[in-house]
């Protein structure tokens, strides 16, 4: 009864009202109108306000909430920045290069493969209670970190570590009980694999051998029991799960046979290969030379945290009231999707370069939402990525706005596991039939890619060229392959033969995926006349889309760098399972491991980039741009750098009050 | 029987309904989130098998489903909705009782607005029907209608933080203050909108009725005629309105606590679904429907006591 009512009432009210409703709508959208205008048609010289907080506070807009304050658990942009501040690692990342600078090591010495790495720990470095951080801490932390209790989403970094893929993974050794000796892996390895091997495999040889004279202080306490059985031949790894191990030994006769009457011994913490050769000198035994594993090191997951807190206080231990930490900074207060407060931790052993008393972290999740409080002057930095694409043409000529090349790439992956994108011509000409440039002008934020690496970002490595644009051999491979292109008389293009039933292009919802979308589609058409449908995927559907090989086609993605070395890009096809599309190859995989093999730097570099021209040759993905970073800070925020990675090491920042010194354009990476 | 013991046996039997509800709508959410692809971690790269075997296994994911099904059902009985998957180490039960408040002080703070602006304009335009101030108000409130809160927040942020710099433009501050009233006024409008109409529609009803014209005959004063007589029962519509209506302010709206960055309980329900954080999404989508289910009774309550007529 009741809603019959008021349903009457809805329908004769807007009967009679609705003209006067669309006076008022039109008025208020001319309002709406000449208020942006007033509002965006300004010639400041900064996005808003540009008065200094009265306090040495920097308040940073984070972006999303912080999952948690464990540095091991996240793999997330604003989980780092909160970690760079709460936790220190041996090293930490230069605030311009991103190169591994010292922290709680003051100094380290890399062997002559880069396989084996001796950490020398500063004493003064403290706990934010007080206590001393020493080389037992970190030893700890690293064993946490990849344990698979912890389940960290990032221990894959940690796999370069000698027997730590075994211990996240919970693999066992196999052991003859009767001599207690164990299987090694060589001899059961299939033909043809290692190139060489490491120097951290082999046996022990004298420190000038191994460390060469460039070592600044030699590593003392060499001769351990464990660095011993680090030097030893690489043990047999097998899964712990006894149904795949069984599956596993019985393909293989010679293993099965082997097997036979050994016990098999769970991979532990203690195995891995990092050591605490005295309290205040740490060694890490590699499983093959990684001349960037010490960049890697500063990564949250190699961040000591305090065992006493986490073994007292279990899952609650990053609770405000629990927590102990490490870094320059200490935690004042959280309040969950509001503001994380860090405030300066008198404890530090470096306090008196730590320039901020605090840094708030603001969780703000909408851009413009961001923008806004930073123009009214109510926030003084934001995450990167923060400028929505339709404020660029206000925001961007403004000095405050901060343009460089950003580690990563936008591409898209093919599944070459079906017809038509089986065939080489088919992507090829998918590919060449991109005006890359066009693009990226229309865009005006990128930079046009045709490899697989960032263009810019390696200094020294030579970055391969991919095909470039060419619409009239995209047209004749397809003809080659089947799918003639034919001219119409209004001089468009079609491809009456190619299949398009069941193929599209997906992509994460996203305004900014949907343009770039939106613009492969209109060349694909315009220079082939294929009309590729678009498929418009909440994130997380996309991605099990693309991990599962379940899309046909394309898969618009964006890959960023976990690390400073061409490897971060090029090792997303090192597995068959891991890239997306299907694509794999030992001899991809070979060059690789052969570069990875090879000790002087620009050599190992012209052979990443042989790996790469071979990935590109085959065209298992379209290259289409380096994104570049875009966010606003206020230029009294001084040392804070738009680095590739968009990680701050905060003990550098500042709020400069002298308005002579103030950046007045993107700062240099570049000193 | 008593009219009393008939209305609370009709409070019983609504009660006893609410639990079986409950439990569908926590089943449904259940399944809904397992059938979504994707996990909550799920990233933006693929994770080794490995790994997540680690995480599936430290989260029991593991486990037949129907284990799963029936551990997280008796955690639910025993109101312990568990821990919150993206968000490890904090509870659910904790996550809700932290942002309730903020969510229930912006929209109780909005809907006392709307109620105020809205029966005040609605009668006023009912008592002057078909004059000038009965067409400007309901203009007024067909654009109200309108305008959803998205577009209405940035519009409010745009003329009174960004050109006037009289209000901040986002963030929680607590109760009272200065960030409150934007959010609050952008969250009312629609709703004082639509209580103005109802007090209008349901003022006119009761404006020609019999009982009125008594009320007049018996010498009263008009105000007194309007504010004890027809107001009583001109708000009915209004009152119905008020329980879905508190209800959905009460538990965060989405947009809003977007809009303006506050760390309700609307901003943690989108986060949980998009998150696949299954404890979360449950926890919060039981807490609404609980919260839904407790007014409509309030509201049916209520009822009674505004109409005589009303029996149950």
């Amino acid at each position: 009864m009741r809603a019959e009512i008021y349903c009457s009432h809805k329908f004769r009210m807007a009967n009679v009202y609705w003209k006067q409703f669309l006076t008022g709508l039109a008025l208020i959208s001319l309002a709406f109108g000449a208020i942006s205008c007033r509002v965006l048609a300004n010639d400041e010289e900064f996005f808003g306000k540009t008065t200094p907080p009265p306090r040495n506070l920097l308040r940073y807009v984070n972006g999303a909430e912080p999952e948690s304050l464990d540095p091991a658990v996240s793999s997330g942009q604003p989980e780092a920045h909160i970690y760079m501040a709460l936790f220190e690692g041996l090293v930490e990342y230069h605030p311009k290069s991103l190169n591994a600078i010292p922290a709680i090591a003051e100094k380290w010495d890399i062997n002559n493969d880069s396989s084996e790495f001796v950490f020398h720990l500063r004493k003064n470095a403290r706990w934010s209670n007080g206590e001393p951080i020493d080389a037992h801490d970190f030893v700890y932390s690293v064993r946490r970190a990849i344990s698979p209790e912890v389940a960290s989403r990032t221990a894959a970094l940690a796999y370069y570590i000698k027997n730590a893929q075994a211990f996240n993974q919970k693999s066992v050794f196999v052991r003859d009980p009767a001599t207690n000796q164990f299987l090694l892996q060589r001899d059961f390895a299939a033909a043809g694999t290692p190139v060489s091997e490491a120097l951290s495999q082999k046996g022990l040889a004298p420190n000038e051998l191994e460390y060469g004279a460039t070592a600044t202080s030699p590593p003392s306490h060499t001769h351990t029991e464990f660095h011993q059985s680090m030097h030893s031949p690489a043990r047999l790894v097998l899964p712990a799960d006894e149904k795949r191990r069984k599956n596993l030994v019985e393909s293989d006769a010679k293993l099965a046979a082997a097997v036979n009457g050994k016990e098999f011994v769970r991979v532990v913490g203690e195995d891995i290969g990092v050591e605490a050769v005295d309290n205040y000198t740490v060694r890490v035994s590699l499983s093959q030379p990684a001349p960037f594993f010490v960049d890697l090191m500063a990564h949250p997951l190699f961040r000591v945290v305090h065992r006493k807190t986490i073994e007292k206080y279990g899952a609650s231990w990053t609770e405000p009231a629990n927590i102990v930490t490490s870094g320059p900074f200490k935690l004042k207060w959280w309040k969950p999707y509001n503001e994380l407060v860090t405030e300066r931790d008198p404890m530090y052993w470096d306090v008196a370069n730590v320039q901020l008393d605090e840094i708030r972290f603001y969780t703000s999740t909408d851009h413009p939402t961001s923008m806004n409080l930073y123009r009214v002057g109510g926030a003084d930095a934001l995450i990167n990525h923060s400028v929505p694409n339709p404020w660029l043409d206000v925001v961007r000529p403004k000095k405050d706005y901060m343009d460089a090349a950003e580690a990563a790439i936008t591409f898209l992956l093919i599944n070459v596991t079906q017809p038509p994108m089986n065939d080489l011509r088919v992507r090829r000409a998918f590919n060449i039939a991109i005006d890359k440039e066009t693009y990226s002008r229309a865009k005006r934020t990128t930079k046009p890619l045709s490899a697989f690496t960032p263009t810019g970002i390696f200094v020294g490595y030579p970055q391969p060229k991919g095909e470039s644009f060419d619409a009239e051999l995209a047209r004749k491979l397809l003809g080659e392959a089947g799918f003639p292109v034919t001219k119409n008389s209004d001089g468009s293009f079609a491809c009456e033969k190619f299949p398009v039933q069941g193929l599209s292009l997906i992509f994460a919802t996203h305004t900014s995926n949907k343009a770039v979308a939106e613009f492969m589609q209109a060349q694909w058409k315009q220079n082939l006349g294929i009309t590729i449908p678009l498929g418009n995927m909440e994130s997380k559907t996309h991605m099990v889309a693309v991990n599962k090989l379940e899309y046909k086609g394309f898969a618009l993605r964006i890959w960023g760098a976990d690390y400073m070395d061409p490897t971060t890009f090029l090792n997303m096809f090192l597995t068959p399972s891991d890239s997306g599309s299907g694509w794999w190859d030992q001899k991809y995989v070979d060059l690789l491991e052969e570069a990875n093999h090879t000790l002087d730097r620009q050599k190992r570099y012209e052979l990443l980039a042989k790996a790469e021209k071979y990935l590109l040759d085959a065209q298992p993905m379209i290259p289409i741009d380096t994104p570049s970073v875009n966010f606003v800070k206020k230029p009294y925020v001084k040392g804070m750098y738009p680095n590739p990675a968009s990680l701050y090491a905060w003990k550098f920042v500042y709020i400069e009050r002298d308005s002579s010194k103030w950046d007045y354009k993107t700062p240099s990476l570049s000193d | 029987m008593s009219v009393q013991l008939l209305m609370l046996r009709f409070i019983i039997r609504r009660l006893l309904i609410t639990i079986p509800t409950i439990l569908v709508v926590i089943t449904i959410t259940w399944a809904l989130v397992r059938l979504a692809p994707g996990n909550f971690y799920t990233g933006d790269k693929k994770l080794p098998a490995a790994i997540e075997q680690n995480i599936r296994e430290k989260y029991g994911l593991d486990k037949p489903w129907r284990e799963q099904y029936l551990r997280m059902m008796a955690d639910v009985l025993r109101f312990d909705f568990g821990t919150s998957l993206s968000y490890p180490g904090q509870s659910v039960n904790g996550i809700i009782s932290r942002t309730l408040p903020v969510s229930a002080t912006v929209g109780i703070l909005a809907y006392l607005l709307a109620l105020a602006v809205g029966i005040v304009t609605g009668s006023i335009a009912a008592l002057k029907q078909n004059s000038k101030w009965d067409y400007a108000s309901m203009t007024l409130a067909m654009v109200g209608i309108s305008i959803p809160n998205f577009v209405l927040g940035p519009i409010l942020v745009l003329v009174f933080s960004l050109m006037l710099y009289w209000l901040p433009p986002s963030r929680w501050e607590g109760f009272p203050s200065r960030n409150i009233i934007l959010p609050v006024i952008t969250l009312s409008a629609i709703y004082m909108a639509y209580i103005a109409r109802l007090t209008r529609a349901g003022m006119l009803e009761v404006l020609g009725a019999d009982y009125i014209r008594t009320a007049r005959a018996k010498g009263l004063s008009e105000t007194q005629v309007v504010v004890r007589h027809a107001l009583r029962g001109g708000l009915l519509p209004v009152v119905s309105y008020t329980g879905p209506a508190l209800a959905f302010l009460l538990t965060g709206t989405v947009v809003v606590e977007r809009i303006f960055a506050l760390p309700g309980l609307g901003t943690y329900f989108l986060h949980a679904a998009s998150n696949r954080d299954e404890p979360l999404l449950i926890g919060i989508v039981a807490f609404v429907a609980i919260v839904l289910l407790l007014m409509n009774l309030l509201v049916d309550i209520a009822y009674a006591y505004l109409d005589p007529r009303i029996r149950y």
